[in-house]
């Protein structure tokens, strides 16, 4: 039983960082209808800069900080830039383009900071507790943590303040926004950037476990994808309890069955994921199920 | 005292131009009416004014020019556009639409009395406050729009086409509540409609469009008293 | 511009050019070096791969990221059937039937989804591909895949064709006909139908055409098309393994597929000519600056030539005439959302095509 609950809550933990990836996805689609397969290069790009500053002697929490002030002027700036000419027009030629970026900030990466791994402190201790019985790392914790904060703020933002209501306004009609006067064109700079911190802040989780690398981010970001469909695309919420799934039926798969090992618990979520949208194409959280207040 | 001047207004989607050359003026707290078939540009004639196609010409209000302004432009400077389809946030509660409409100002006091105005001309805003948009009937949608529009205290609303799609009888109870705010708040306005007969109980002058270009133009009375007005938009 | 378009469409012309063509790639591999002949066998290869994905993705308008699966799916038919000694024809067919077959049961369920759930379930398939063929080390050979010796220049060639050259001419000839094929297949009724599809589901039900029924149908048509060039691929580099299926060689099959010309057949040349070529030229300049240059090279022809480098003539002739009606034409207001750049502002300058699949993504 309590090998069990370890599991969970590890899985929970992965999830946690599927779910940071999944909610950017997610924020990105609502504000422009487009998914965003670069999501994961510019969480990569914006780790690097966190690595960079400690690097560079600079206390964690400030080389994090500057990391997210990075991230959000990365988004900001290529939604207006790159991505603008293409939203609300071919989604192919959208998912093509947002394919290219992520490409090209995975090249961005490499250029600067080469292919080799690096490694990069945790903000948590790595200390593990054993609370009756149960040893839960105190990363693990930590990470559940931010998460829940990250969507309790996100919550706070979208339903109490004046920008959030902006935000939902032009995510919902943008040309209709307009006509009260939204800066249309700002607002969906400030979506991508916010995207964007959440990126940063699902690769600073994860950066001490698989260190900082070009492609570190490609397998969180295919399962951020999942999740992010599985719950519907357009309903946080989904995306979160969709990330916590996979996260934690990935790994009681790959400790339990044993066809299924630790090799193939990759494929589990993937599975799974298939079989829901075959049996309900709009997700578990989609649209059509869930009122949102 | 002109509030709003439109001189040789033209207006393209793409390579198509569908306006060629339109001029009319509206009075401080007066309404004019924009008649014409389907096709005939009145929609495109609102959205030229609101900056949402291209658009040559000089469009001139209130001593400014702002032809070619951004849409949020236009909003700012008090233009409420209730647009074709009414555009009302269908995932955002009624509530928040109306919290939307006043997005621009600061004057708290004002909002919260503009949203009592509103919920007093559409009492049934009131029942629906916290449903979604997307939940709400069509004759409430519209409501909704023009409410939505009026949370802007804009100087001037440019209103299109508020009767289609709803039931005679609620086609009524919408231009009743257009009419009332004309009389009580004095709001100048430029009405599209396709019933002549609603848009003359609110306008005191109109144009009439065909393929684009003005073909008629006069005071209410006036254009009532045509024959060809007549036959075409007033069915005798 | 115009006289040289009228001239392609001449049919000596064309008959012309594809006698030049074909003697160009017969005499190739005879004045070539090993490493060239190899390079352009590998994008004979990619060639088939790309048109496959091509007709899924450029013709039919079905986002597919999981192109490499098949790939490799058929590079392991063929390796696992080579150890065995099994004779090459009964191989090829196992590598283009099991594929399509695999690929058909997963249209059968996915088709029913929308584009981006879509890509989805074909970005598992590599996902899932991967782990699989390590797992069944027995076919596979696990991690250290397997190396094979075939398609060697045969006895009665003793001393006339190299094992490259050899290998050059089998595999050209084969995806030629993979060419052949698919050309055949876009011009006839099934690609309108495919074209219909991408433009308007709801038009191709109006007609009778179903869109479900033309999806699976074009994604089993890619998966063999994956299938083949995994035969290919394992006649050319005689060695495969989960690499192979890597959802990096799916995306830079994408980037190549668009960047050469989506829903073109001659554009699939360029774009496999593109996926083995220019890596091989970033690497010569720096290897760390692959990734940037594929990147950045996808993103300036979405820009510049959304419709891929075989649209190119036409796009500099529809630039200088552009340029032309600018220099006649009245000045326009700048602010006007024109620009495409406020496309978000300007519902109107999105054609309706565009609007109808937009709604349709928001599952409207």
């Amino acid at each position: 039983m309590e090998y069990f609950i370890q599991l969970v809550i590890e899985g929970l933990a992965t999830g946690s960082i599927y779910g940071a990836l999944a909610l950017a996805i997610v924020l990105v689609n609502r504000a422009t209808g487009l998914i965003n397969f670069a999501q994961g290069g510019m969480a990569v790009l914006s780790t690097f800069v966190a690595y960079a500053l400690f690097d560079a002697g600079a206390p964690l929490a400030l080389a994090i900080l500057g990391a997210i002030v990075f991230a959000f002027a990365l988004g900001a700036v290529l939604e207006r830039v790159i991505v603008r000419p293409f939203e609300r027009g071919d989604p192919d030629t959208a998912v093509v383009v947002t394919i290219g970026l992520f490409v090209l900030l995975g090249g961005v990466a490499a250029f600067f900071f080469g292919y080799e791994p690096r490694q990069f402190p945790s903000f948590f201790g790595l200390e593990t507790l054993n609370i009756a019985g149960v040893f839960v790392s105190l990363r693990s914790i930590g990470t559940i943590v931010v998460l829940a904060l990250v969507v309790v703020l996100l919550q706070v933002l979208f339903r109490g303040t004046k920008l959030g209501l902006a935000m939902r306004a032009v995510a919902d009609n943008p040309v209709s926004a307009s006509l009260s006067g939204l800066p249309v064109s700002w607002l969906l700079m400030i979506g991508w950037g916010l995207a964007s911190v959440l990126g940063v802040i699902a690769g600073v989780l994860v950066a001490p476990q698989l260190f900082v690398s070009p492609g570190m981010l490609d397998f969180v970001l295919v399962y951020a994808l999942a999740a992010a469909i599985l719950g519907g695309l357009d309903s946080p919420q989904g995306a979160v309890i969709a990330a916590w799934f996979i996260g934690v039926i990935e790994n009681l798969a790959g400790a339990y069955i044993d066809i299924v090992g630790n090799d193939l618990k990759i494929a589990v979520p993937f599975v799974v994921m298939i079989i829901i949208l075959i049996v309900r194409p709009q997700g578990l959280f989609g649209r059509k199920v869930v009122v949102r207040v | 005292m002109t509030l709003l001047e439109l001189e040789d207004v033209t207006a393209s989607y793409g390579h198509a131009q569908v306006l060629h050359g339109i001029s009319f003026r509206v009075g401080e707290n007066a309404a004019a009416g924009i008649l014409g078939a389907n096709g005939a540009g009145k929609t495109t004639t609102l959205r030229a004014i609101s900056g949402m196609v291209a658009t040559g010409g000089k469009i001139t209000y209130d001593g400014r020019d702002i032809t070619g302004y951004r849409p949020d432009k236009v909003a700012a400077l008090g233009i409420a556009h209730v647009p074709e389809g009414r555009g009302t946030l269908g995932d955002l509660s009624v509530r928040d639409n109306l919290r939307v409409g006043a997005y621009l100002r600061k004057d708290r006091k004002g909002v919260a009395a503009d949203l009592d105005l509103c919920l007093d001309l559409f009492p049934n805003l009131r029942e629906r406050i916290g449903s979604n948009a997307s939940a709400l009937s069509g004759g409430e949608q519209q409501m909704l729009a023009i409410a939505r529009a009026i949370m802007a205290k804009p100087r001037l609303i440019l209103l299109d086409e508020a009767s289609l799609g709803l039931a005679p009888s609620t086609a009524q109870r919408v231009y009743q509540a257009i009419r009332r705010l004309r009389s009580e708040q004095g709001v100048a306005m430029v009405v599209v409609e396709q019933n002549a007969m609603l848009a003359f109980s609110v306008v005191d002058h109109a144009i009439v469009l065909e393929t684009g270009k003005t073909s008629l133009s006069g005071s209410r009375d006036e254009l009532m008293g045509l024959d060809e007005v007549r036959r075409a938009y007033l069915g005798g | 511009m115009k006289s040289l378009t009228r001239l392609t469409t001449n049919r000596w012309v064309r008959l012309a050019i594809g006698v030049a063509v074909a003697a160009l790639l017969i005499v190739l591999p005879l004045i070539s070096s090993k490493f060239v002949n190899y390079q352009l066998s590998l994008m004979a290869v990619f060639a088939v791969a790309i048109l496959g994905l091509n007709i899924v993705m450029g013709y039919t308008g079905q986002v597919s990221l999981g192109q490499s699966a098949f790939l490799g799916l058929g590079a392991y038919i063929a390796a696992y059937g080579v150890t065995e000694g099994w004779p090459i024809p009964l191989i090829f067919l196992l590598c283009a039937v099991v594929p399509a077959i695999v690929g058909l049961i997963i249209a059968l369920a996915a088709a029913r989804l929308r584009g981006l759930a879509l890509a989805m379930v074909t970005i598992a398939l590599p996902i899932i591909g991967i782990p699989l063929a390590k797992r069944f080390r027995e076919f596979t050979g696990g991690s250290q895949g397997t190396t094979v010796r075939w398609l060697s220049a045969p006895e009665w060639n003793e001393g006339f064709l190299e094992n490259d050259q050899w290998r050059y001419y089998v595999v050209v000839i084969i995806a030629a006909l993979m060419f052949l094929l698919a050309r055949n297949l876009v011009r006839g009724r099934m690609g309108r139908a495919f074209r219909i599809v991408k433009e308007n589901e709801a038009v191709a039900i109006s007609i009778g055409i179903s869109p479900y029924r033309y999806k699976v149908l074009a994604f089993t048509i890619a998966s063999l098309f994956g299938g083949v060039a995994g035969f290919l691929y394992l006649g050319v580099v005689q060695y495969t393994s989960p690499e192979t299926m890597s959802f990096h060689t799916s995306i830079n099959m994408v980037a190549a597929m668009v960047i050469g010309g989506s829903a073109s057949i001659l554009g699939t040349i360029f774009a496999a000519i593109y996926f083995v070529l220019v890596p091989n030229l970033a690497n010569e300049i720096n290897p760390s600056l692959t990734a940037l240059f594929s990147g950045a090279i996808l993103l300036a022809v979405l820009f510049l030539v959304p419709g891929g480098v075989v649209s190119l003539p036409r796009r500099i002739a529809q630039v200088l005439r552009s340029l032309r009606r600018r220099g006649n034409a009245p000045a326009r207001d700048a602010e006007t959302p024109q620009n495409p750049s406020d496309g978000a502002l300007a519902p109107t300058a999105t054609g309706p095509k565009s609007t109808e699949k937009n709604r349709k993504r928001q599952g409207q």
